[in-house]
């Protein structure tokens, strides 16, 4: 064995925040510090893969998280085995989507085995494994599903026709929480894509024949979801559409198989029980100068008692080569989505300009929320200005008003109407960065792939320093 | 809050320590085009160098790096340099990938990698994150992040590289 052929890389993200606890006074500032260290070492066929994640808040009466991933895997065609923690996605995610979201803290890993086989192009995957869900809401890490559930599973991709590709998939999920031996979990499905020229389609349906958890009794459900495209230079089309009765499994926090949404910003009805919808996006550079981007989504429950709408417009002008400018309206309507509001409908516009004047580029924009939550109508604006220095820095200040606080939206996020903001954002070298960020965030829900949290209103100061080595 | 010094402490020695260490060897890997077809890393090489940087389409930032690449393209042909755009779009997103790239006329080889494969292997910590890979599968640039303005040294650096003369024009 030459020191040569062993090889060794890794990366780290350090995360601390100083701030006033929204049940504290403004004398008491408590502590956030996380670390995630990830180091991999290789082989010749082998690699080994570990993360090493801290988290240690200040307060008490929370929980510290630390934990140690590994990962050993021995990957030489046509096959790739795995053993230690992994996340996989059958299909488009309708019978299995196990996946990491590091920007939104959304982390949904199986720990157990995976083997893949390659061979006339097509794939094969087996995998069985332990789940686990650890999701960041109102700042603190917690695991959604600590239960003993296991999930086996197999996937079947082929190309072998031209142009088209076939699959199949199924997944097994127990549960000690089933009344009988017999009373597990199954997901099943197939799908077909197209392809012809610049059009593709892809078609995914699945079932699920599963049990009511403590009553007993069959629960069955289907999904069905189907895409369409359509692509050439400097002209994009999207089309998707979505049909869930029931096929989202997991518990009331958590799912193993996350269904595709059509809303851009991430909402979801009900994660795959009761969705019906679809979405369509048109990009186009008709010249280089100018980009637009239009879109319609829509996904609401079979009664239409609850959904989302959100329609967007974008348009993007480089009237100069060092110069940018963005305009853009976002209208989004929900129907008994938030907790509480029956109608709630946001009409934001904004504007935002960059120029750069070749040693230092300035960006400033501007944004209105018309908000209309029931019998409340209010406003929020925001003002924003940034400059920066290509693989230098880059010093935004946000300035972000409420004009005024329906009295519901109290209990919730509290009665500041003011967010003043400043971010550091510093290239020490090309493999490090830091960020310091000191002011206030208003909080509220945020989205993420169907999967929404609450974020806390937070005051106080955040580092983060990044490095990949 | 003796805790937190140490970390940043070490991480300011481990900074410090580690530039002067060469980036280490790029790792193999093969994935789906946007089209479906494999592209394998091993095989881009023997053309010429490889450029790499992970986007999504979320990712405000990715999205004008790769814009602000576009006129560069032709010199990157002429050099033998492949670009490749790798999504990081998880797999509910993927119809729009191709549509979008399309769209924004960019001519590069975009890759999709909806478990974030990729992510992991090159430990990316910020999107977007540049790569260059040298014919000998060395990692031999990195950038963390874009700015406008990122793009004239990222061709700098290209230059310096593989210019030898000729340079990637727009």
């Amino acid at each position: 064995m030459k020191a040569d052929d062993i090889k060794i890389s890794g990366a780290n993200r350090a995360e601390y925040w100083l701030f006033v606890d929204k049940d504290l006074d403004s004398l008491n500032y408590k502590e956030h510090l996380e670390d995630k260290l990830k180091l991999s070492v290789s082989y010749k066929d082998i690699t080994l893969r570990g993360v090493l994640f801290l988290w240690n808040p200040s307060l008490s009466v929370r929980k510290k998280l630390n934990y140690f991933d590994y990962t050993a895997t021995y990957q030489k065609d046509p096959v790739n085995l795995l053993y230690g923690r992994f996340y996989t996605t059958f299909g488009r995610g309708l019978v299995l989507n196990q996946f990491l979201d590091e920007d939104f803290r959304n982390d949904n890993s199986l720990y157990g085995i995976k083997g893949d086989i390659k061979y006339f192009n097509s794939q094969l995957t087996l995998l069985s494994g332990q789940p686990r869900n650890i999701f960041f809401e109102e700042n603190e890490y917690k695991i959604k599903n600590d239960t003993t559930d296991q999930i086996r599973g197999a996937n079947f991709e082929t190309n072998l026709i031209p142009k088209t590709t076939l699959g199949g998939r199924y997944v097994r999920v127990n549960r000690t929480v089933d009344l009988t031996p017999k009373a597990f979990t199954e997901l099943y499905g197939g799908n077909i894509g197209l392809t012809c020229g610049p059009f593709e389609s892809y078609f995914e349906y699945a079932r699920q024949w599963g049990c009511h958890q403590v009553i007993g009794g069959r629960l069955k459900g289907t999904g069905l979801f189907f895409s369409a495209g359509f692509a050439i230079t400097g002209l994009g089309i999207s089309f998707q559409y979505l049909d869930y009765d029931t096929i989202g499994f997991g518990g009331p926090g958590y799912r193993y198989n996350e269904p595709p949404t059509p809303i851009k910003s991430g909402i979801s009805v009900n994660r795959g029980i009761d969705e019906k919808g679809f979405g369509g996006t048109v990009v186009t550079t008709p010249i280089d100068m100018i980009t637009g981007e239009f879109s319609y989504n829509e996904v609401k429950t079979d009664d239409k008692r609850n959904g989302v709408t959100e329609g967007i417009i974008k348009l993007i002008s480089h009237p100069k080569d060092n110069t940018e400018l963005t305009g853009g309206i976002e209208r989004i309507d929900k129907d008994s989505i938030e907790l509480g509001i029956t109608e709630k409908i946001e009409f934001k516009p904004y504007l935002d300009a960059t120029y750069d004047f070749g040693w230092i580029y300035v960006e400033a924009g501007y944004e209105h929320n018309f908000i209309s939550a029931d019998t409340s109508d209010y406003y929020e604006y925001a003002i924003s200005f940034a400059i920066g220095k290509a693989e230098a820095f880059v010093l935004s200040l946000r300035y972000e008003r409420r004009n005024r606080i329906p009295k519901w939206l109290v209990n919730k996020l509290g009665d500041e109407t003011n967010w003043p903001m400043a971010e550091l954002s510093l290239d020490l070298t090309n493999r490090h960065s830091l960020r310091i960020r000191v002011g206030a965030e208003k909080g509220g829900l945020v989205c993420s792939g169907g999967v929404c949290r609450f974020e806390a209103p937070f005051k106080g100061v955040k580092m983060v320093l990044t490095s990949i080595f | 809050m003796k805790k937190i010094a140490l970390i940043f402490v070490l991480m300011l020695v481990l900074m410090v320590a580690d530039e002067s260490a060469s980036l280490p060897d790029a790792p193999g890997f093969t994935l789906k085009n946007a089209d479906g077809s494999e592209i394998c890393l091993d095989y881009l090489l023997k053309k010429g160098p490889v450029l790499m940087s992970f986007w999504a389409l979320w990712c405000k930032m990715c999205i004008k790096e790769l814009d602000a690449l576009r006129p560069y393209t032709n010199g990157f042909d002429s050099l033998n340099i492949t670009l490749l755009a790798i999504s990081q779009d998880k797999a509910r997103s993927i119809p729009q990938v191709k549509p979008f790239a399309k769209s924004h006329k960019w001519e590069y080889e975009v890759l999709l990698d909806p478990e974030n494969i990729m992510r992991d292997l090159y430990n990316v910590q910020v999107m977007p994150t540049f790569f260059i890979i040298d014919q000998n599968k060395k990692i031999v640039f990195t950038h963390q992040g874009y700015k406008p303005g990122d793009e004239k040294i990222i061709i700098e650096k290209l230059r310096e590289l593989y210019g030898q003369g000729k340079k990637p024009e727009e």
